[in-house]
């Protein structure tokens, strides 16, 4: 699907360049001497490991970050100190991974700011910009409520928000650190319908993703970095999925179903019955066994998360009956369901899921607190410390120590640091909502590995995902949802690609 | 090269399990890596040297020393509450209201009870010290009520608690000075243990156990996480209600136990005692690395900021300066802190980030 590439500008002088760039924080390396050169026209695909560095040499190309040594050309011209403004003066946006929205603004006012600060206008009004966010909104075929205030937005919302923000402004380069986390298939294809227009334009991109599928398709040029140091680059064309996974992990990662049929016990472990949130989700029913690993899929906007909240707490059911080990349960907040026994590792992990500021230890142990006690009031430090050290080793959460804050962690990190935090309470029941978005395909191998062992040791697991081959490898049994209604159950041989795919979109 | 950035002692035991396991190592590591008790530190002996060598004579002069030691505690005990709200991303204005509350009801009860039956009174005063402190719990109780069940804002739920009380503290004494509190905790107070201040040892006392609560009880963790990111605290299944009803009870108990302080060093309660304490306490906090958003505070901090102020007042008094000139001198103290702390931030990143980042947050890591 490689498009062509008629470039505007002269032939050869890339329109943007990097050379010889490393990066260390507190000593450890980041960057190690990366060099990267983007092409009029051209969609030059990121690709490695989880904190292998492809952020920080985003970070640095836009100004957020500054180089320890190395050189930024732009048209040729070197530009030794780049800041962020001067990085959008001269046409470079950028898609970051956590988005980096106010918040407190709403969306149109959001989409159409850095565009003014691109313009030089002294006085920011909105209301004369709106209709370029209009616009944008609407040529991306979405339905986005410019006037919400962003914090009050999905996260794939804010995913969205962030994209029409760099797309609205007319960019010469723009970066896209892993766009499509939280989209669907159709909003990925308009995006990428989108960018093949700006590429004919004459634009340069960058596009980060884990799904490599998507890197393979939308790029013509590569570069893999492994721990900080460039490995490979080429045209897209002479790479595939395989050798792509081989240059980022140095080895090769077994991708195919895996799964125990576990003897299961006649009492299921969490039991389900017409359970109802009006205008999310109706009847739904399910058994979910100890050492099962279920799969709950459908479109975004299907229901399939609501069902977890409802399960969770947060979006209290209307009716229905939920039994954790036979006995009924009443859920109507959180702390109930955590007293029953289930734990969710939410899909908003950055507001949701994670204490940023504060450090791994904190966050891993913040879920079970209680739970390490030693007499009525003292924590039993001891063993605060052996649960924190197994679980940042059995994750092998890539950070200095476990002191070092959250924030200073890559994306793919801070998601293990979520699922550390609810592996150190040991639910009876644990539902997790894309339980991989963001993490390299190593480490999902890993991590699912780690969702098996705990099926294993008698938990209950219940994977909340869209992405169609982790649910293949890792469930014993997938639910379709479908309009808010379990339409399907696949189970044993009828759990394949291309079965979930079509009862998904039917 | 390629293996720099990938520490290899992380997976194995050994590398920074030692670190995590050896506790002590690790408390001092913390101390010596918070900044903001280091911070605080220095400033303490520049100002001691400051006012030691432009009037060695008065200022060094053991009774000034000691006014210093005897009226630090009231001041810190209430910075301390201060902090403990502001941990949970609060704020407590009321804590100096339920102080003097708790004096006013001590004392007319003590009073009332000695002007019958001198000897009864004074038997009966264990039991009127705990009355007040009940109260004081209660008003702090209130206090989490409206903020965690209810939902008010912090600021405004405690601004409408010290209102009722200043109010009820004006109506009872008919805005006159009550005399005849206990004298037995006035002879208390004058007593000195190798020295020092009995009151003062009560005040590092307290500091240790608030300090015990923050960092090694499944509350104190909860609280800083509370603090640091509600939503999130509320996915992880910690309680808001009952933390922030324990935080604003504790900070209520604390400010009950500063009251008593009050008529232990003055034998009097009035309603309008310490009417400039609530700002003054608030400056303390954030000095002593409180970070007024949540999630992130020290005991140590705040009473080495505690003692820095109080040597400045003193220090103050000792060149027959003002209040007035002693409340510029807390605003520009408050300032250049505050700025020595963006600078430093720029520097490091100018520096390449040599240190570990920080959070964009005032620098407030870590505990006391
Ligand atoms: N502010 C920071 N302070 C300290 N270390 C940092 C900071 N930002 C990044 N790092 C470290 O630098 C390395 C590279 O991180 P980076 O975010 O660039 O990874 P990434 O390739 O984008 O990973 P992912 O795919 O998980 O997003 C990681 O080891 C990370 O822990
Ligand atoms: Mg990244």
């Amino acid at each position: 699907m490689t498009s062509s590439n008629p470039p505007t500008g002269q032939p050869g002088v890339p329109v943007l360049e990097v050379r010889n760039i490393s990066k260390s924080y507190g000593g450890a390396k980041a960057l190690e001497g990366v060099s990267l050169a983007l092409q009029a026209g051209h969609v030059h695909c990121l690709a490695g490991e989880n904190g292998c560095g492809k952020s920080t040499l985003i970070k640095i190309i836009s100004g957020a970050e500054r180089p320890d040594g190395g050189e930024i050309f732009i048209d040729g011209k070197p530009h030794p100190f780049m800041t962020p403004s001067q990085a959008i003066k001269e046409g470079i946006q950028v898609i970051y991974q956590d988005f980096s929205l106010f918040p407190n603004l709403t969306v149109a006012e959001n989409i159409v700011l850095t565009s003014v600060v691109a313009k030089r206008s002294k006085v920011f009004s909105a209301g004369k910009n709106r209709p370029a966010a209009e616009h944008i909104v609407k040529e991306l075929g979405l339905t986005l409520d410019l006037d919400k205030d962003v914090e009050r937005l999905s996260v794939a919302d804010k995913q969205l928000t962030a994209i029409c923000r760099a797309l609205v402004s007319e960019a010469r380069v723009i970066i896209m650190d892993e766009p499509t986390t939280a989209l669907t298939h159709s909003e990925v294809a308009r995006l990428f319908g989108i960018v093949r227009k700006l590429q004919d334009r004459g634009v340069a991109l960058v596009f980060v993703s884990h799904k490599l599928e998507e890197a393979l398709q939308v790029s013509q040029d590569l570069t893999i970095l492994r721990n900080g140091i460039h490995v490979v680059s080429g045209p897209t064309t002479g790479f595939d999925r395989r050798s792509l996974i081989k240059h980022m992990t140095g080895r090769a990662v077994n991708e195919t179903r895996l799964i125990t049929s576990p003897q299961l016990e006649e009492r299921p472990v969490l039991s389900v019955r017409s359970l109802s949130v009006s205008g999310a989700f109706h009847d739904v029913a399910f058994d979910l066994h100890r050492g099962e690993i279920l799969g709950i899929t459908g479109l975004l906007g299907s229901g399939r998360s609501e069902i977890a909240e409802s399960l969770f707490g947060v979006l209290p059911a209307d009716s229905g009956t939920v039994e954790v080990e036979g006995k009924t349960v009443r859920i109507r907040s959180i702390d109930d369901a955590i007293r029953a026994g289930i734990g969710y590792v939410p899909e908003d992990r950055l507001t949701q899921g994670l204490f940023l500021e504060k450090s791994i230890a904190d966050n891993i142990i913040a879920g079970s607190v209680d739970k390490h006690r030693r007499g009525p009031i003292l924590l039993d430090s001891g063993k605060v410390s052996s649960s924190i050290r197994r679980l940042f080793d059995q994750l092998r959460i890539k950070a200095p120590n476990v002191l070092a804050p959250v924030r200073s962690l890559s994306g793919g990190n801070a998601q293990r640091v979520v699922l550390a935090k609810w592996l150190a309470n040991q639910p009876k029941v644990l539902m997790l909502n894309g339980p991989t978005v963001g993490v390299d395909v190593g480490s999902k191998e890993e991590i699912l590995a780690v969702l098996r062992e705990q099926a294993g040791n008698g938990m209950g697991v219940l994977v909340i995902s869209d992405d169609v081959p982790e649910l293949v490898t890792v469930c014993n049994r997938v639910l379709i949802v479908r309009q808010g209604a379990v339409v399907d159950v696949l189970e044993g041989d009828a759990v394949n690609g291309t079965a979930i795919e079509e009862l998904m979109a039917a | 090269m390629a293996q720099t950035k990938n520490q290899p002692d992380l997976h194995t035991p050994g590398g920074f399990n030692a670190r995590i396991d050896n506790g002590m190592g690790a408390m001092l590591g913390r101390l010596t890596r918070d900044r903001s008790v280091v911070r605080m530190l220095v400033l303490l002996v520049a100002a001691f040297a400051f006012f030691t060598l432009l009037r060695p004579s008065i200022f060094l002069n053991p009774l000034n020393l000691e006014n210093i030691a005897v009226s630090a505690p009231e001041i810190g005990i209430l910075a301390i509450a201060m902090m403990l709200a502001m941990l949970t991303g609060g704020i407590d204005l009321s804590v100096v209201a339920i102080a003097n509350f708790t004096a006013i009801t001590i004392t007319t009860l003590y009073a009332g009870l000695a002007a019958g039956n001198p000897g009864q009174a004074n038997s009966l005063l264990p039991l009127i010290l705990l009355l007040g402190l009940a109260l004081a719990a209660v008003a702090g109780w209130f206090n989490g009520f409206l903020i965690g069940v209810v939902g008010i804002t912090p600021i405004l739920a405690t601004l409408a608690t010290m209102q009722i009380l200043n109010g009820i503290a004006v109506v009872w004494t008919g805005g006159q000075t009550l005399y005849g509190a206990p004298e037995a905790l006035s002879v208390i107070a004058k007593t000195t243990i190798v020295g020092v201040p009995v009151l003062f040892l009560f005040f590092l006392l307290i500091a240790v156990v608030v300090a015990v609560l923050v960092n090694v009880t499944p509350l104190g963790l909860k609280l800083q996480l509370q603090g640091a990111n509600p939503v999130a605290a509320r996915y992880s299944g910690i309680g808001s209600r009952r933390v922030l009803t324990s935080t604003y009870v504790t900070s209520g108990l604390l400010g009950g136990l500063a009251g008593i302080v009050f008529i232990a060093r003055n034998p009097t309660a009035s309603a309008d005692y310490g009417s400039s304490y609530v700002l003054l306490v608030i400056v303390i906090a954030v000095l002593g690395g409180t970070n007024p958003a949540g999630g992130f505070a020290t005991v140590a901090g705040v009473v080495l900021a505690t003692l820095t102020l109080q040597v400045v007042s003193s220090g103050f008094n000792a060149l027959r300066l003002s209040a007035y000139e002693y409340s510029i001198a807390q605003g520009v103290i408050l300032i250049a802190v505050m700025i020595a702390d963006q600078m430093r931030f720029r520097s490091r990143r100018r520096k390449r980030d040599l240190q570990p980042p920080v959070p964009a947050a005032p620098e407030t890591q870590g505990k006391s």
